[in-house]
């Protein structure tokens, strides 16, 4: 019984023709990413009574408006002499497939799981000669009894998830007003600001270190399936895992408190010994490289934190070794990794996710300010770095509504499937008990909300 | 230096010969006049009024002979102005302008293209090599339909575009001129290759409510000529009934025409053709003898389909695997030249000032009698036309035409940047010629437009509009947001 049929599959075009001869080279963090790719879907409930297809028509007007400014998304990936990939904008316009569900959103929220949520995704994989693939992917499926998905794929080679949701914020104000209020900035990586080299700086050997392996790694294993659950915490529960955490509560981020509280319970799971089970963090850099909210392109850095002899339940030695790790992801420190990274020029693709379980801090990212129409803020935003082929992923991400200086957090966790079950089961988890968005259909009736 | 300037100065002194004759030739009559006209009046002034009543006395003419002189002067007038054909205008005219979300840069035709035949990388390449050189721009427009992934060209599809196209450029033209629905006299339809039943003009009828005695035509099947053969039959049933108003929309519609094979003879329409559709008022009421912007002057019509070269040039058929396209001969470019000759002798004696069909007459019996290596005497159709509206059915159609008529850039520079902006919008790619001019404020009152469109068959089309009113700047059209970036510089080949 397909829930989601296909209405049609067709090209956007921007509103306004791209000059020819314009090229947008790629950074050189964002060429790492190139195995990787992200799915993002937005939901939102229906504000007025309209036809079916007059809100994606809407939409598709807009988007057409929008990518006028992102000429980097209608143009085609393109070898340099060098052989790096840089983006040709030769105005070729992005994909955009629209579907019908049937049901209603909210229903549709209630019972879903990481196969049915990529339904509403489109993604297809690099063609072998990408002059004519197109690197972002747009689905919009209108549900029948009431609600919208609009779903994005697209490379990881051009943006990672706060950059996406830029995207879609843009895309957002368009249909809304009629115009950006964050335009996009297209511009390289800063590089060091030169009056704050120190002669005697120390080049943050552990990062650099970090990405050699990664790069020189051999390609990970897929065997296991893994699933994807999704955790509310609201702001009493962070707090008191962050007092679990640290007698004075400031000196702790939900972050750490969070980042700190599912090692602990993954490790466990996973039964590794002496010590924690290897991880590794991904950070938004932007504020720390000082660049502005427009700017276009992969700005996360990922980094291992230390679980060496760290006993299963020392959640204070996990979460100071998680702030040590943070604290030293500095300006300079970034600055040395990307200097190494264009020094050694690369030709390997790591997988930059394919191996330890991956910590990524989506804290800061806007999502739930992507307005489509009045009053209609989205229900659920859903996130998937993939492919989905390490230990795990945990994605910690702002909560659904309300402020933005609350410390509660959805948490969505990627694990395989038995994992899964024993961390729900788990005497921490349960001691702070948090809300299931998403959990696993077969085994839980709806312990949900 | 010394060698140039007998050139140049026997050059320049060749021009103003020529200025002179022309002159002379033209105003032959004038000039006759004249001296005549002097003379009398010197004559009748010597005279003296006395001498004159004299004069008139001596005639003797009586009563009688005056009423029955007059009366036969009344009567001859009466029956010179009752068989004077009546003139035609023409009102005003729209054009469709389709949403700019609907544009289709190179870049995504030939991804499109490559996506759809990937089996058959060299018509792929041939695609890439014709859009290079078609003189097409990054704005040009093709339906909804075509946009998918694969193309999905059903009849409903078809209808829509029909309608959006239609109905847009009507609604455009009534604003325009102020006509209600149950003022029009005649209606006329021709898109040549979508005709379903009801017909296009059956769908205006019924969408705008018109009159149930109105005489409705649809004209399907004549190719890119068929605006101008609905200009003539319009011009013909506005001599049969007086006092009308007829409502001509020449349009082509893409979706159901897209060509889904890889042969590639009948890949080329695929290229170059595009939306677009005007909707015209015609009327031959005395009141719009004012209001009107052109006045109908003549439409020539000539057919070359006896000849079986010219029948086959372009021809709709199934290509090996049974898919319908449109198959475009290679001696298109000949045939289509031979047309133009043949439509230039019929125009040309109506339209070229004596002093040219003079020369044209001289050189044609030197040519009998004396010499047959005489070089033919092309006319110079740049005395009779201020501008020019050459059909822009692609890049080659225009640069032979130029070639042929011995145009500057200027005259065709409204063919160009149509093809440029629009594509090759079929028939309706006259009128946004014209609409250009007008928008760059060259259209004075007393100008005249040469209007020339092929089709199939084969056939060349003509007509002469003369201006009837400066339309001034600026004007409101599907050139209102950009004629200023207009004229463009195109390239010959652009590198894809």
């Amino acid at each position: 019984m397909a829930e989601v049929s296909l209405t049609c599959k067709r090209t956007v075009i921007s509103t306004k023709p791209v000059q020819p001869g314009k090229f947008c080279p790629l950074s050189a963090l964002d060429r790492l990413m190139e195995r990787n790719y992200l799915h993002i879907v937005f939901y939102y409930q229906s504000t007025v009574e309209r036809n079916p297809g007059e809100l994606t028509k809407k939409l598709r007007e807009a988007v057409a408006e929008m990518l006028s400014a992102f000429p980097i998304i209608t143009g085609r990936l393109f070898k340099t002499p060098e052989g790096h990939w840089t983006i040709k904008c030769n105005d070729a316009g992005m994909r955009m497939v629209e579907a019908r569900a049937k049901g209603s959103v909210e229903k549709w929220l209630q019972n879903l799981d990481r196969e049915k949520e990529l339904q509403l995704v489109h993604w297809e994989e690099m063609f072998h000669k990408p002059y004519f693939w197109s690197t972002f992917y747009v689905k919009v499926t209108e549900f029948e009894e009431g609600g919208i998905a609009i779903g994005l794929s697209c490379t990881h080679l051009l943006s990672d998830p706060p950059c996406a949701t830029m995207l879609i914020k843009a895309w957002a104000d368009m249909t809304l007003g009629g115009k950006m209020i964050t335009p996009p900035l297209f511009h390289p990586l800063p590089g060091r600001r030169p009056g704050n080299t120190n002669t005697n700086h120390e080049p943050y050997v552990e990062l650099i270190d970090y990405y050699k392996l990664s790069i020189e790694k051999p390609a990970p294993v897929f065997n296991t399936k893994q699933v994807t659950i999704i955790l509310a915490f609201d702001d009493e529960m962070v707090r008191r895992c962050i007092t679990r955490i640290a007698p004075v509560e400031s000196s702790r981020t939900p972050f750490e408190a969070l980042a700190a509280l599912f090692w602990v319970v993954v490790s466990k799971v996973k039964g590794t010994k002496g010590g924690l089970t290897n991880m590794s963090i991904c950070l938004d850099m932007r504020n720390v490289l000082g660049l502005d909210r427009g700017f276009f392109g992969n700005c996360m850095v990922y980094n291992k934190v230390n679980g060496d002899g760290i006993e299963g339940n020392e959640l204070c030695k996990a979460a100071n070794g998680i702030k040590e790790v943070v604290r030293k992801m500095d300006a300079d420190g970034i600055m040395d990794l990307i200097e190494w990274l264009k020094e050694r020029n690369y030709q390997d693709l790591p997988w930059m996710n394919g191996y330890d379980l991956i910590c990524v801090n989506l804290e800061a990212v806007d999502s739930y300010s992507a307005i489509f129409e009045d009053n209609a803020r989205p229900l659920r935003v859903s996130y998937y770095i993939e492919p989905a082929v390490g230990e795990g992923q945990i994605l910690i991400m702002p909560p659904p509504a309300g402020s933005r200086n609350t410390f509660s957090r959805v948490v969505t966790i990627t694990l395989p499937e038995d994992e899964v079950n024993k961390l729900l089961e788990d005497a921490l988890i349960q001691e702070f008990s948090p809300t299931i968005l998403m959990g696993l259909n077969k085994m839980h009736s709806s312990t949900s909300s | 230096m010394p060698q140039m300037l007998p050139n140049f100065s026997s050059s320049v002194k060749l021009k103003y010969v020529k200025l002179g004759y022309q002159y002379l030739v033209n105003h032959i009559l004038t000039l006759l006049l004249i001296p005549i006209m002097v003379g009398i009046s010197i004559e009748i002034l010597r005279l003296g009024p006395e001498e004159m009543v004299n004069i008139w006395r001596s005639l003797d003419i009586d009563l009688v002979q005056i009423l029955c002189s007059s009366f036969l002067i009344i009567f001859i007038c009466t029956v010179y102005f009752m068989s004077k054909p009546r003139s035609v205008y023409l009102v005003d005219y729209a054009c469709y302008k389709p949403p700019i979300t609907w544009r289709v840069p190179f870049s995504s035709f030939m991804e499109h293209s490559r996506l759809i035949l990937k089996d058959n990388l060299k018509s792929v390449d041939f695609q890439m090599r014709i859009l290079e050189r078609s003189g097409l721009g990054e704005e040009t427009c093709l339906p909804p339909a075509i946009h998918y992934i694969p193309p999905t060209p059903t009849m409903e599809a078809a209808r829509e575009e029909a309608q959006i196209v239609i109905f847009s450029a009507i609604d455009s033209l009534m604003q325009k001129t102020g006509i209600k629905a149950k003022d029009i006299d005649i209606l006329i339809v021709n898109c040549s290759l979508f005709s379903p039943t009801p017909s296009l003009s059956a769908m205006v009828v019924n969408k705008y409510k018109l009159r149930s005695n109105i005489k409705s035509y649809n004209l399907s099947g004549m190719g890119c000529s068929a605006g101008l053969i609905s200009m003539d039959l319009a011009k013909d049933l506005l001599q049969a009934h007086p006092n009308s108003y007829a409502l001509v929309v020449s349009t082509e519609i893409i979706t159901p025409n897209y060509y889904k094979g890889s042969e590639r003879a009948m890949l080329l329409p695929n290229c170059l053709f595009r939306m677009g559709g005007a909707a015209i008022l015609l009327s031959n009421k005395n009141r719009d003898k004012r209001r009107a912007k052109y006045r109908l002057v003549h439409v020539v019509r000539t057919h070359k389909g006896s000849d079986d070269k010219a029948y086959k040039c372009v021809y709709e058929q199934e290509d090996s695997q049974g898919k319908v396209g449109i198959n475009l001969s290679k001696d298109l470019m000949v045939i289509a030249a031979e047309a133009l000759k043949s439509n230039i002798t019929t125009i040309g004696p109506l339209v070229l000032p004596a002093s040219e069909q003079l020369l044209f007459l001289f050189t044609l019996i030197g040519r009998k009698i004396f010499n047959p290596k005489w070089k033919p005497y092309i006319p110079d159709f740049k005395q009779a036309f201020e501008h020019f509206c050459i059909h822009a059915g692609g890049r080659a159609v225009i640069d032979e035409l130029q070639k042929n008529l011995q145009l500057s850039s200027e005259h065709v520079e409204a063919s160009r940047m149509t093809l440029h902006r629009f594509g090759n919008t079929s028939s309706s790619s006259l009128w946004y010629e014209m609409s250009y001019i007008e928008a760059k404020g060259r259209m004075k009152k007393g100008d005249r437009v040469w209007q020339i469109a092929f089709g199939s068959g084969f056939k060349c089309n003509s007509a002469v509009w003369k201006c009837n009113r400066t339309i001034k700047t600026p004007t409101d059209g599907p050139w209102q947001d950009c004629i200023d970036r207009y004229p463009v510089h195109i390239p010959e080949i652009v590198k894809l």
